[in-house]
């Protein structure tokens, strides 16, 4: 482990860490931050040769020097801006840090709490901590990263049968103009028995244009905590600008009969991952996700999920879609990990994509790890361009080439986005993709 | 209203249609029937557009137009309609949204105002009614989950409320049990009227009982060897394609 002494390190670990004892010297707890750190540092960042990065070069984001993320006054109105305006309940930080501002909050509800990370952390570093390190401890490299420099986030806590009305949405915004800078939000929650919980999680960029734009780096960790009989549903979307890094990590772990339900919709960034970890440790225990991708231009997408069944009488269902154009590139892996107790498993997975142009790509692997023996798991994969005859019939009806193919597009993403419950998720995103794939000529 | 003259067409490297010739005219009623393979698929899918087909002779003429020149769906805006062999299942478009989509971009064609949702529904309630439709068609899937019956009658659907000024069928009548080609037959006829023309391209003369065509022409090879009136339909009932074959090798 040469690489831990300082004076063997990288020029870019060691950017890395001028930056991280400038920021943190005097932070009340550097102590905790420095661990967390000095793991990142042993580990460096991943390169192709690990097989979970097979298919995600990370050169371009390692060479760059990011800054430590400050916030920016944003002169905007939510209610005009087209996120999903009519949330109650809404966090939004301005390039990592919470903003009072614009955020706003219904009156909680008896036994739920939600705050924003980085005030209780100044007012309450110890509790806050202590809080913070009875979560599971960071696994990846990214997430040591996070810990060693979290500074804001979301703190969600509800005490038994406690729920909320509305979703508690979270928009993470980058402003326009900004040097390099990186941040490192943390979403932490932690749902008591049969409580209840709708969460948006929702990453965007302002002023995205080619001269607008700043290259940042999105690094968010989400924990889950759900106990006996808790329901989570789980929407996050990530649109954030054209010259973003963006690696996310969500790990979740369900007690009995916990369900847990995610959308997870990945339209924006250069660069972006995601980590998405599920682990059914009690037995009658659920998950469900749905995944819609959509690389275009020179975008990479990649998401990776891992489905542990370590509980008996689990049960997953999985439906992830790519949709990729231009040169955009996807990257699908779903590994269903059924352990060895976990008789009476349902695991059924499925990756459906949709490659619109020759320079497109989307590499697919389901992967099933099986360890006991009465279980029922499928899983499917296909990869395909639009179909000709659906195209020829639809055209034979009058309708223009160019709006067949947005009908059939659009189609081939309704399953993913009919499945979204909350109504105003729903109409946000069709709108969302109404946009993105009409009014184009798309050419093969 | 249709003329085709000398049209030599090619798929790959097989010449499917030889010289095929045929003229309709406008309130007529023509049926194509012929062998499996002689062509007749063929050419209804070259007459709607449908690209992968090579035409290297001969020309189609459609109320003095070009057919050929033109994109399938601007032949459908100037009134050509298909119903398929095999109608095409579309998870994820409407029914409903597909119909308004197709007979608003017709009308718009040909200069009249977009009818209204509510217009809209009224119209194809009708139109269900007399396809003896099931309600829950309005909020299903283009041919999602149909049954090769609900199929066929959902094209007919989709005719009767485009109402096109050439309607082709293709083997419409397969696969249907007596019932439903009765439904079928009487959407078909419903339809039958001066300024339209109707080609049903099909294999048994069994739909003819219901449809009574004006011309049948018997195609082989890819060429009509020989047409007649209704009586020849019954006559390649009783006696097969064999005897036009030989009569047209003797010719």
């Amino acid at each position: 482990m040469s690489a831990a002494t300082a004076g063997t390190l990288s020029p870019k670990l060691e950017r890395y860490r001028e930056l991280f004892e400038k920021r943190f010297a005097s932070d009340a707890l550097i102590e905790h931050r420095r661990d967390a750190f000095n793991q990142f540092i042993q580990a460096g960042f991943p390169t192709p040769r690990d097989e979970a990065w097979k298919y995600t070069n990370l050169r371009r984001l390692e060479s760059r020097d990011f800054a430590v993320a400050e916030s920016a006054p944003v002169g905007i109105d939510p209610g005009q801006h087209p996120w999903i305006s009519c949330t109650a309940n809404r966090l939004v930080f301005i390039n990592g840090h919470w903003s009072p501002a614009l955020s706003s909050m219904m009156p909680q509800p008896p036994g739920a709490t939600v705050l924003s990370l980085g005030e209780w952390l100044k007012h309450e570093p110890e509790r806050a901590q202590a809080y913070l390190s009875n979560s599971p401890s960071a696994q990846t490299v990214f997430e040591r990263l996070n810990a060693a420099f979290a500074e804001d986030g979301v703190v969600i806590d509800l005490a038994a049968d406690a729920m909320f009305d509305e979703p508690v949405h979270v928009v993470h915004l980058w402003t326009a103009g900004l040097q390099s800078s990186m941040s490192h939000p943390r979403i932490i929650v932690r749902a008591g028995r049969n409580s209840r919980l709708t969460l948006i999680e929702q990453y965007l960029g302002l002023g995205d244009s080619a001269l607008g734009c700043s290259e940042v780096f999105t690094n968010s960790v989400v924990g889950v905590e759900l106990q006996n009989g808790a329901q989570m549903e789980h929407y996050r979307l990530q649109q954030e600008g054209s010259r973003t890094f963006h690696i996310g990590q969500i790990s979740v772990r369900a007690q009995e009969h916990a369900r847990y339900a995610i959308h997870d919709l990945a339209f924006g960034g250069l660069l972006s991952r995601l980590n998405l970890t599920i682990q059914l440790q009690g037995s009658g225990s659920h998950a469900e996700l749905k995944g819609l991708f959509t690389p275009d231009n020179s975008q990479h997408i990649d998401t990776q999920t891992r489905i542990e069944h370590i509980a008996p009488h689990t049960t997953s269902e999985e439906d992830y879609r790519g949709i990729a154009e231009g040169r955009g590139r996807g990257v699908f892996n779903g590994k269903v990990f059924v352990h060895q107790g976990a008789q009476k498993t349902d695991a059924r997975q499925s990756s459906r994509n949709l490659l619109l142009s020759p320079t497109a790509e989307i590499d697919t692997k389901p992967e099933l790890e099986i360890y006991a023996n009465d279980v029922k798991c499928s899983h499917g994969a296909t990869t395909g361009q639009l179909d000709t005859t659906a195209l020829f019939y639809l055209r034979s009806r009058g309708i223009s080439e160019n709006d067949a193919r947005t009908m059939l597009i659009q189609a081939f993403a309704q399953s993913i986005v009919s499945s979204i419950r909350s109504p105003e998720v729903r109409g946000y995103v069709e709108t969302l993709l109404k946009g993105r794939f009409s009014l184009r000529q798309v050419n093969p | 209203m249709l003329s085709i003259s000398n049209l030599h067409v090619r798929a790959g490297d097989r010449q499917i249609l030889n010289g095929l010739s045929l003229e309709v005219g406008a309130g007529e009623v023509h049926a194509i029937m012929g062998p499996n393979g002689s062509g007749k698929s063929t050419l209804a899918q070259v007459l709607a557009g449908r690209e992968g087909y090579e035409v290297t002779e001969g020309s189609v003429s459609y109320r003095g137009k070009d057919l050929l020149a033109l994109p399938p769906e601007e032949r459908a805006r100037e009134g050509v309609f298909l119903a398929f062999q095999y109608p095409v299942e579309i998870p994820g478009v409407n029914n409903v949204y597909l119909l308004k989509a197709g007979l608003n971009a017709v009308r718009k064609h040909r200069g009249e105002p977009e009818v209204d949702a509510f217009e809209f529904l009224a119209l194809i309630r009708e139109k269900m009614k007399l396809m003896q439709m099931d309600e829950s068609f309005l909020s299903r899937g283009v041919n999602e989950g149909f049954s090769g019956g609900e199929k066929k009658r959902n094209e007919i659907l989709q005719m009767s409320v485009l109402e096109p000024s050439l309607a082709m069928l293709d083997e419409t009548d397969s696969g249907l049990d007596i019932d439903a080609l009765r439904v079928v037959a009487d959407g078909v006829n419903s339809l039958r009227n001066p300024e339209r023309a109707i080609v049903l391209v099909t294999h048994y003369q069994r739909l003819l009982d219901y449809i009574e065509p004006d011309r049948v022409h018997v195609l082989s090879g890819g060429r009509i060897l020989k047409s007649g009136d209704k009586s020849l339909a019954l006559e390649l009932e009783k006696r097969g394609y064999d005897w036009v074959k030989q009569e047209a090798a003797a010719a």
